[in-house]
């Protein structure tokens, strides 16, 4: 009972004060406007792309990236390779005389139909650098890996180093836990430290309510409502995404099937109590909100530093997962990168929820430390 | 609890037994202080009882340790020494229990300016685990006893100070306590509102409660209290009955001349 008091008064003071949620959701809306406007700088304006491809062997899957291309307003001409050599087909797609190159593995439709095994990949050539050649990229490798295919897929860009879509992969992780971050930060800095300076918080100390239910009546509900601004966050991102890449929302998720969706979710919502808790921490120990904000921004850096690492440093080890926040980002770079180890993003999760738990426990503790509380 | 030697004085509701509290003091408070002393004792081997239907009060200078006792007897902050029971229940074992029991009053509890009166009283009902039957029937009493039924849903932000001390009164009671602990009830009050406070006080001495509070006033000792505890530097330096301790004289020569004897400087 006395929990579900607690709760209600911070859904309460959360939900009747329209200026928080306008916070809330103003990021979202924002990243959506500053997202679209950078997406379309990269792209410049949506031209009628004649889309020319090379291909060692005609296909069915030609059908597939035809349609999904006409879906966009744009075209495709499959060129077959005929006297040319591999090698003088990326030549043409170097030199931009063609958009890419699509290398099938030997007898690809007939293998496929038979069910047999592939002796060796799906092999897209393209060139970063082109944007006419990237965007063919995204479509074609969009369809293929929807698929539920026998065969591997590989991509190969003559470009610069990290194509686009590799670059998304790994951000997307990392602006994810920034934008949960952020969103946290927001709601509880203001409910913990700005209860503590205003004195409400000893109010509720001396009622006979136990100290982890004061813990948990704030952890929950302002893991609840970050979870609101991360989702504004969230979908801000999913939808100037297309914008950024270049591509239709269709193609830009195409890779992304249900399973995926929902363990970046449950990563997602393993991360929000965290990153409260660890805030409501933090926010405890400070005697003031500006105290408790300076502490929160240099974790912030921390986590966006460590974040970057375990988004772009490859070869990261599997200990990753027994770091807070950082396993979440590589679990999700795992999913969104096609190469998602369940293992890994449920151990993260558990992971993630026996640190919350240990935080307010921690939280509780020190509700009851006068020194904290009092400064005595 | 019956304690033998003031069985005429009825049950007794709170005790403090040699309670201590030692604070650490900071470079700037050293200062101000003007002292090398890394410590400060802020109270010292403090005993006293109060007991059912009375009001006592501990009457001391600003830093004799009246606030820092009423703390430690509030659950806020634990004694480093010695122990106190409320209602039989130790601040140092009990401190939910204790809680349960008493009712605290104190400047430094505040109230949220989002919520109005009438929900704060349900939620710190709720917090006190009070059935939902009770507070509703409590909250109209109470309410119409004091007036607030006519601001019971203006935000608290919105409230005159009066109206606030009300609603703050009225909240630290919600869950019907024994026992009433008030920290300086009428500092930084305009008259109006102090009175208020002091004839909610004796209000409450009317309903049975047992009132324990601390203050630097004289004439609000004179008014309020059938007890008096003299604090000076953390002890007990005179206790009694106001007649009893007056011995004629007026309160006020009476704790100037306790305090020359405890600290033998002229006043």
């Amino acid at each position: 009972m006395k929990l579900l008091a607690l709760m209600k008064k911070e859904f309460l003071r959360f939900f009747g004060d329209p200026k928080l949620i306008v916070t809330m959701l103003l990021p979202g809306i924002l990243i959506y406007l500053i997202y679209t406007v950078m997406g379309s700088a990269i792209f410049g304006p949506e031209e009628a792309y004649d889309f020319k491809v090379y291909v060692s062997e005609r296909s069915a899957a030609e059908t597939a990236i035809v349609q999904t291309a006409e879906a966009n307003g744009w075209s495709v001409d499959f060129l077959e390779q005929g006297e040319l050599t591999v090698e003088e087909m990326r030549d043409k797609v170097q030199a931009g005389e063609a958009d890419a190159l699509i290398v099938y593995p030997e007898n690809f439709d007939e293998t496929l139909s038979a069910g047999g095994s592939f002796s060796g990949p799906l092999t897209i050539v393209y060139n970063s650098a082109e944007t006419r050649s990237l965007r063919f990229y995204t479509v074609a490798d969009a369809v293929l890996s929807a698929w539920a295919r026998p065969f591997a897929l590989a991509a190969s860009d003559l470009g610069a180093e990290g194509g686009s879509a590799q670059i998304m992969a790994g951000m997307l992780p990392f602006l994810i836990v920034v934008f949960v971050f952020s969103s946290c930060m927001s709601v509880t800095l203001e409910s913990v430290a700005g209860e503590k300076e205003r004195g409400t918080l000893a109010t509720i100390l001396v009622t006979s309510a136990s100290r982890v239910d004061i813990a948990l009546g704030k952890i929950l509900p302002l893991a609840c409502v970050s979870l609101i601004g991360a989702a504004s966050s969230f979908l801000g991102v999913a939808f100037s995404l297309p914008t950024l890449m270049g591509v239709s929302l269709e193609v830009a998720v195409a890779g992304l099937g249900a399973a995926e969706f929902f363990l970046i979710f449950l990563l997602i919502v393993s991360v929000v109590p965290l990153i409260v808790a660890a805030i409501a921490t933090v926010s405890t120990l400070s005697r003031s909100v500006k105290e408790a904000s300076g502490y929160t921004s240099v974790i912030m850096i921390l986590v966006m530093v460590l974040s970057v690492v375990a988004s772009f440093v490859p070869g990261i080890g599997n200990w990753v997962v027994a770091v807070p926040v950082l396993n979440a980002v590589a679990a999700m770079q795992g999913v969104l990168t096609g190469a998602a180890q369940v293992w890994m993003c449920l151990t993260a999760v558990a992971l993630n929820l026996v640190y919350t738990a240990l935080l307010v426990f921690l939280i509780s503790r020190l509700l009851s430390s006068e020194r904290v509380m009092f400064g005595t | 609890m019956q304690t033998p030697v003031f069985a005429e004085l009825g049950t007794e509701i709170v005790r403090a037994e040699d309670l201590r509290k030692t604070f650490a003091l900071s470079r700037k408070q050293r200062l101000l202080d003007k002292t090398g002393a890394a410590y400060k004792t802020a109270v010292d081997g403090l005993s006293f009882s109060a007991y059912r239907g009375e009001i006592y009060g501990l009457l001391g200078p600003n830093g004799a340790g009246k606030t820092t006792t009423l703390r430690m007897l509030s659950t806020l902050i634990s004694p480093d020494a010695g122990d106190a029971f409320v209602c039989g229940h130790s601040v140092r074992k009990e401190p939910q229990k204790v809680r349960d029991a008493i009712g605290f009053m104190t400047s430094e509890l505040k109230l949220e300016g989002f919520f109005t009166p009438s929900y704060l009283f349900d939620f710190f009902g709720a917090m006190h685990g009070v059935e939902q039957g009770t507070l509703a029937a409590r909250k109209k009493e109470l309410f119409a006893r004091f007036g607030i039924d006519r601001f019971a849903e203006v935000k608290v932000k919105d409230l005159s100070t009066g109206m606030l001390q009300k609603v703050s009164l009225v909240i630290a009671i919600v869950h019907d306590p024994d026992v009433v602990i008030f920290d300086e009830p009428t500092n930084g009050l305009d008259v109006l509102t102090a009175k208020v406070v002091t004839d909610f006080l004796l209000e409450l001495k009317k309903m049975g409660k047992s009132i324990l509070l601390s203050t630097h006033i004289f004439s609000l000792v004179e008014k309020l209290c059938d007890r008096v505890g003299i604090v000076i530097d953390g002890k007990m330096a005179a206790e009694g009955t106001l007649a009893a301790l007056c011995g004629g004289v007026s309160l006020e020569d009476k704790f100037f001349s306790v305090y020359r004897e405890a600290k033998g400087e002229a006043v």
